[in-house]
C-alpha cells in the first residue's frame, strides 16, 4: 500500500473506525458475558446454600 | 417416510432446544471459532493491504472495499438470522430462538453502522459527497433504524414475553427491507455500483482483489459467530438471573 497516495486518509480512517468498533463490540460482549455468568453462578450457589 | 423425516427434524430441534446442551456446545466451540476468526482476519488484512493491487481508476481508495463490503454483507446476513430466529420462535416456540435473535441485534447494528460509515468515507473521494439519499444508501439506513428499533423494544418493555412478541413481529416485518437493500441498485438508478461478487454471471472483480474480499467476508462471518455465541451465552445467564430473582421475590 502506498501511504503517500491521494485520499489515503479516507482509507486509514475506514480501517481505524472498523477495528475500533469491532474491538469495542468484542470487549462489550465478552465483558457482559463474564459479568452475567459470574452473577448467575453466585446467585445459584447462594440459592443452593439456602436450600441445604 | 415423511413421518420419519419429520420426527428426525423435531428431535433435532428438541436436541438444540436445551440451553444446558447449547452452553456445552458453545463453550467447546468458542476457542476454535475465535482462533479461526483471528487467523482469517490476519490473512484477509494481509491480502487487502499488501498483496491486492490498487485499482486503475480509484487507486488506493479501493482498499476501503475490504472493510466496507463484508460489513454490508454481515449487516444483511445478521438481520436474516434475526428474522429466521423470530420465525422459529413463533412457529416452534424454540426456547433459544428469541435468545439468538436478541443477541444478534447489537452485532448486526455495529456492522450496519460500519457499512454506512465506511461507505461514506469511500463516497466522499469517489462521488464527491459523504451522503446521497439514493435507494441503496437510504435502504441501508432504514436497516440500521430497524436494528435500533428492535433493540429499543427489548429495552423499553419490561415484560419479556410481550417484548419478545413485538420484537419478533418487527424482525419479520423488517425483513422486507433485506431484498430491497440487495436489489436496490438494480431496481433504481443509484450512485452506488451494482453487485460485482454475487451475480448470476459470476464475479466481475479480478481474482487478485476477489480473494482478499472473500477471506475478509469469511473472517467477519466467523467473528460474528464467535460474538453471537458469546452474546447468547450472556443472554442465557441474564435470563437465569431474572428467574432466580423472580423465585426469590415469590418465596418472600
Amino acid at each position: 500500500m502506498n501511504f503517500t497516495a491521494a485520499h489515503i486518509g479516507f482509507v486509514l480512517a475506514s480501517y481505524g473506525i472498523s477495528f475500533a468498533c469491532i474491538l469495542g463490540l468484542a470487549a462489550y460482549v465478552i465483558a457482559r458475558d463474564r459479568k452475567l455468568r459470574a452473577e448467575a453462578q453466585r446467585l445459584d450457589a447462594a440459592r443452593r446454600r439456602e436450600q441445604t | 417416510m415423511t413421518r420419519k423425516a419429520g420426527s428426525g427434524y423435531e428431535s433435532a430441534m428438541q436436541y438444540l432446544a436445551n440451553p444446558a446442551r447449547f452452553l456445552r456446545i458453545a463453550n467447546a466451540a468458542l476457542p476454535y471459532v475465535w482462533s479461526i476468526a483471528l487467523v482469517l482476519l490476519a490473512v484477509g488484512l494481509y491480502g487487502a493491504l499488501v498483496t491486492a493491487p490498487p485499482d486503475y481508476q480509484q487507486g488506493e481508495t479501493v482498499r476501503i472495499m475490504y472493510v466496507h463490503v463484508p460489513a454490508a454483507w454481515m449487516a444483511l446476513f445478521i438481520y436474516t438470522v434475526m428474522a429466521l430466529a423470530s420465525a422459529v420462535a413463533i412457529i416452534f416456540r424454540h426456547p433459544l430462538a428469541d435468545v439468538a435473535a436478541k443477541a444478534a441485534a447489537p452485532i448486526g447494528a455495529v456492522f450496519c453502522f460500519l457499512a454506512l460509515v465506511t461507505g461514506s468515507l469511500w463516497g466522499k473521494p469517489m462521488w464527491g459527497t459523504w451522503w446521497e439519499w439514493d435507494a441503496r444508501l437510504t435502504s441501508m439506513f432504514v436497516l440500521f433504524l430497524l436494528y435500533i428499533g428492535y433493540m429499543a423494544i427489548w429495552q423499553a418493555i419490561d415484560e419479556p414475553h410481550r417484548a419478545a412478541m413485538i420484537a419478533r413481529i418487527v424482525a419479520l416485518v423488517g425483513f422486507v427491507n433485506v431484498p430491497i437493500v440487495k436489489f436496490s441498485v438494480d431496481w433504481w438508478n443509484s450512485l452506488h455500483q451494482p453487485a460485482s461478487v454475487f451475480r448470476t454471471d459470476g464475479p466481475t472483480i479480478a481474482p487478485s482483489m476477489l480473494w482478499p474480499l472473500l477471506v475478509m467476508g469469511l473472517a467477519y462471518s466467523f467473528l460474528f459467530l464467535a460474538l453471537h455465541l458469546t452474546a447468547m451465552r450472556a443472554e442465557i445467564a441474564a435470563r437465569k438471573i431474572r428467574q432466580i430473582h423472580i423465585a426469590e421475590t415469590g418465596a418472600r
